[in-house]
């Protein structure tokens, strides 16, 4: 067993990702009575792989799965696809995988490049920072599903503004429950987003004197972000009930997600003192990226 | 080979016309009422004893499928011509001009492509399908459909049913009120039982729209009409709400699903009218589905940010694409039936073999029960369990015997009555006709 799970790699389950990806993607070319089982079939093996992976990595490493960067980015890539399966299972003729899934498998890629280190040893941090690290990924996840909507709102939107009739296989949601979605999604994201942020300032007083300058490339870019976040979130309530607010909320998700794809890029090249032990600063270890 | 060898010994016949054959006038003349097929089947049966028919009686289509096997084969096209002329008092002369003829597999063919949908004037439309079934369970009830047509009928529903599940010929929609409704307003709307529905005019495509969006769940109609009394009447008869023509703004205001089917000459909602109430819908999406000719909303209101206005143009350009759709599946649809016939076919060509193989059957076995008699004469001392071990011997050897010849005469059923391998196995075993 043993043996079983330490062979579970990130190629099992990213192999499983891209297959039902690629079910997805076959939807616009032709029609098939057994795609659907095939798909759910590859997506939920990713995930039962993706779930032992990280489970086997909690017990052998002694971690938790927000302990280092890899961790948290493969968790967040766990709860999207975990959200895609639930998604295909109850709407199977929603093509929701074909924006979910590159996500997903965007995530698992961050993943590969971040640290691999823990974050931090003192007991007294550790709390703080799962408070931490729970609030950014619930703002990730939720800004990767409002985006996910807000662009089948606008492909909808497209569609009906041509006046054209749905394309074979590929039929949407309706423009007023994506939109629904997105105006959820902004909101929680802009939220947890800020709890996020305040938590990192929090646990950034509980480490002194080893704390994360406010200068340092991390603080900087999540600043951004909440901030970002924030007056997306202010955009969409003030437009909300103003003819054409359903398509700003809609564009402000999708570009929120850039926004956070950018940010995630800059913590993968910069080098920072967020998130990396005490211990290793003082012995003068290198800095490592988030 | 001799002279009933050459005649097949099932036979399959149909007459009938068609929306495409057919005029109008006469295919009004022609088509039965439910009690109607039911009593000319009742006269098919006296008529031609033995034989099976089935009536299928549509509004766009009438036509009459006899099948009968050996002695009893289906009557004759021209019989059927005048059987049909008589229960309907028609001329035998003039239907015989417009009625269509087919035999054997074209019949198959026929009757697959009807059950599927893919010989209505609305390629794949469903409906079709429930007519064929009630056809052939009023032939049932009076006793004239038989195993010939049964297994013709049964066939047909499965064929219908895989190119349903196999095509898309019948996903896209093509009737303006059901794609309005069910490409674009449920494209907006997730749900219609918390929309507001306005219907403004009475055009003949009002009640059609509303019927489909009653059965998304709609339920807070309103109709307004230029006459009130007008208004009042239409709205009792479609269950909504009369409105007041006069207060078209505030209904407007209130609305999140508008279809206007006027006989407006001028447009009933200008732009300028719009403008005046779009502040106050708080940029709630607004469906329109102008359905008047000439139309009744200023286009431009199209172009406002949350309205999504379409006219009769616009929806009839989805339907025709949808109808493109439908046309393309139409090679996967034939492959289908093209299957389906081979098999039935196959198996009708089958049946004919039965006879000669019953004979062949019993020849054997009364040969080798006269062998098995006198071998246990000769060895009086074998024990029973014995005697059923031989007894079981001789029965397995005799059907090995048997089989090779049978699978040839499967095989050469698929492309017509085995006629040729029958006669010879008539000839050889010296088998009776």
């Amino acid at each position: 067993m043993t043996t079983f799970l330490s062979g579970i790699s990130i190629v099992c389950f990213v192999a499983s990702y891209a297959v039902a990806l690629g079910c997805e993607a076959s939807r616009l070319v032709f029609r098939s009575g057994v795609r659907g089982m095939v798909m759910v079939g590859f997506a939920a093996a990713g995930l039962v792989a993706h779930t032992l992976f990280l489970g086997w990595r909690a017990v052998s490493e002694s971690t938790v799965p927000l302990s280092s960067p890899f961790d948290w980015y493969l968790l967040a890539a766990w709860l999207l696809a975990a959200g895609y399966l639930w998604l295909a299972l109850t709407n199977p003729r929603t093509p929701v995988g074909l924006f979910l899934l590159p996500v997903v498998l965007a995530l698992v890629g961050a993943a590969v490049l971040a640290s691999r280190e823990p974050f931090l040893q003192s007991p007294a941090a550790q709390v703080w920072a799962r408070i931490h690290g729970s609030f950014n990924l619930a703002f990730s996840v939720s800004v990767a599903l409002g985006a996910v909507a807000g662009m089948m709102w606008l492909i909808q939107a497209g569609r009906l503004t041509r006046k054209q009739p749905p394309l074979k296989g590929f039929r949407m949601p309706s423009l007023e429950r994506l939109a629904l979605v997105t105006h959820r999604t902004l909101g929680v994201a802009a939220w947890t987003a800020v709890a996020g942020f305040v938590s990192g300032i929090v646990l950034n007083a509980v480490k002194l004197p080893e704390s994360v300058p406010w200068t340092d490339p991390v603080v900087m870019r999540m600043g951004m972000v909440v901030a970002w976040l924030v007056v997306a979130d202010g955009v969409t309530l003030a437009t909300r009930r103003r003819p054409g607010g359903d398509r700003i909320a809609a564009w402000l998700s999708v570009a929120s997600l850039m926004v956070l794809a950018g940010s995630i890029t800059w913590g993968l090249i910069a080098p920072t003192r967020h998130g990396v032990p005490a211990a290793a600063i003082q012995a003068g270890m290198p800095e490592v990226s988030p | 080979m001799t002279a009933t060898a050459t005649k097949a010994a099932t036979t399959l016949s149909l007459v009938g016309g068609t929306h495409r054959t057919v005029p109008l006038e006469l295919r009004e003349r022609l088509a039965f009422s439910a009690e109607q097929a039911a009593a000319a089947l009742v006269a098919f049966r006296e008529r031609f004893p033995g034989r099976e028919g089935v009536l299928l009686s549509t509004c766009n289509r009438v036509e009459f499928y006899a099948a009968g096997e050996h002695e009893a084969a289906a009557p004759p096209a021209e019989e059927l011509v005048a059987f049909l002329a008589e229960c309907r008092g028609l001329d035998p002369g003039r239907l015989a001009g417009v009625l269509t003829r087919q035999a054997d597999e074209a019949v198959v063919k026929h009757l697959f492509s009807v059950a599927s949908g893919l010989d209505s004037m609305v390629l794949g439309e469903p409906q079709i399908l429930g007519q064929v079934k009630q056809a052939w369970s009023l032939a049932r009830d009076n006793g004239t459909s038989g195993p010939l047509t049964g297994g013709m009928f049964q066939a047909a529903l499965r064929t219908a049913k895989r190119v349903a599940s196999e095509t898309a010929i019948g996903r896209e929609r093509t009737s303006i009120p059901s794609v309005a409704v069910a490409d674009f307003a449920a494209a907006v709307f997730e749900q219609f039982d918390d929309k507001r529905i306005l219907l403004i005019g009475a055009g003949k495509m009002a009640a059609e729209t509303l019927r489909y969006l009653r059965a998304g769940g709609a339920r807070d109609v309103t109709v307004v009409n230029r006459t009130a009394s007008r208004a009042v009447e239409l709205a009792a008869r479609l269950g909504a709400r009369p409105g007041s023509f006069a207060e078209l703004a505030a209904e407007l205001v209130a609305a999140d699903l508008v279809v206007s089917t006027t006989g407006a000459s001028e447009l009933v909602v200008p732009l300028s009218l719009f403008e005046r109430i779009e502040r106050a819908r708080g940029g709630r999406p607004l469906v329109v589905l102008d359905l008047a000719v000439p139309r009744d909303f200023d286009p431009a209101i199209g172009e406002r940010p949350g309205v999504w206005l379409y006219s009769v143009d616009d929806l009839a350009a989805a339907c025709n694409a949808n109808r493109h759709s439908r046309k393309r599946e139409m090679p996967a649809a034939l492959a289908i039936i093209e299957e389906e016939t081979l098999r039935f076919m196959t198996d009708v060509h089958h049946r004919a073999t039965a006879p000669v193989i019953e004979q062949l059957r019993a020849g054997w076995s009364e040969t080798g029960d006269l062998e098995l008699e006198r071998l246990f004469r000769r060895l009086p001392d074998l024990a029973e369990t014995e005697r059923v071990e031989i007894r079981q011997a001789f029965e397995r050897y005799a059907a090995k015997l048997l089989h090779p010849p049978l699978v040839s005469l499967r095989s050469e059923s698929q492309s017509g009555p085995p006629l040729g391998l029958l006669d010879a196995l008539r000839r050889l075993f010296q088998l009776r006709e």
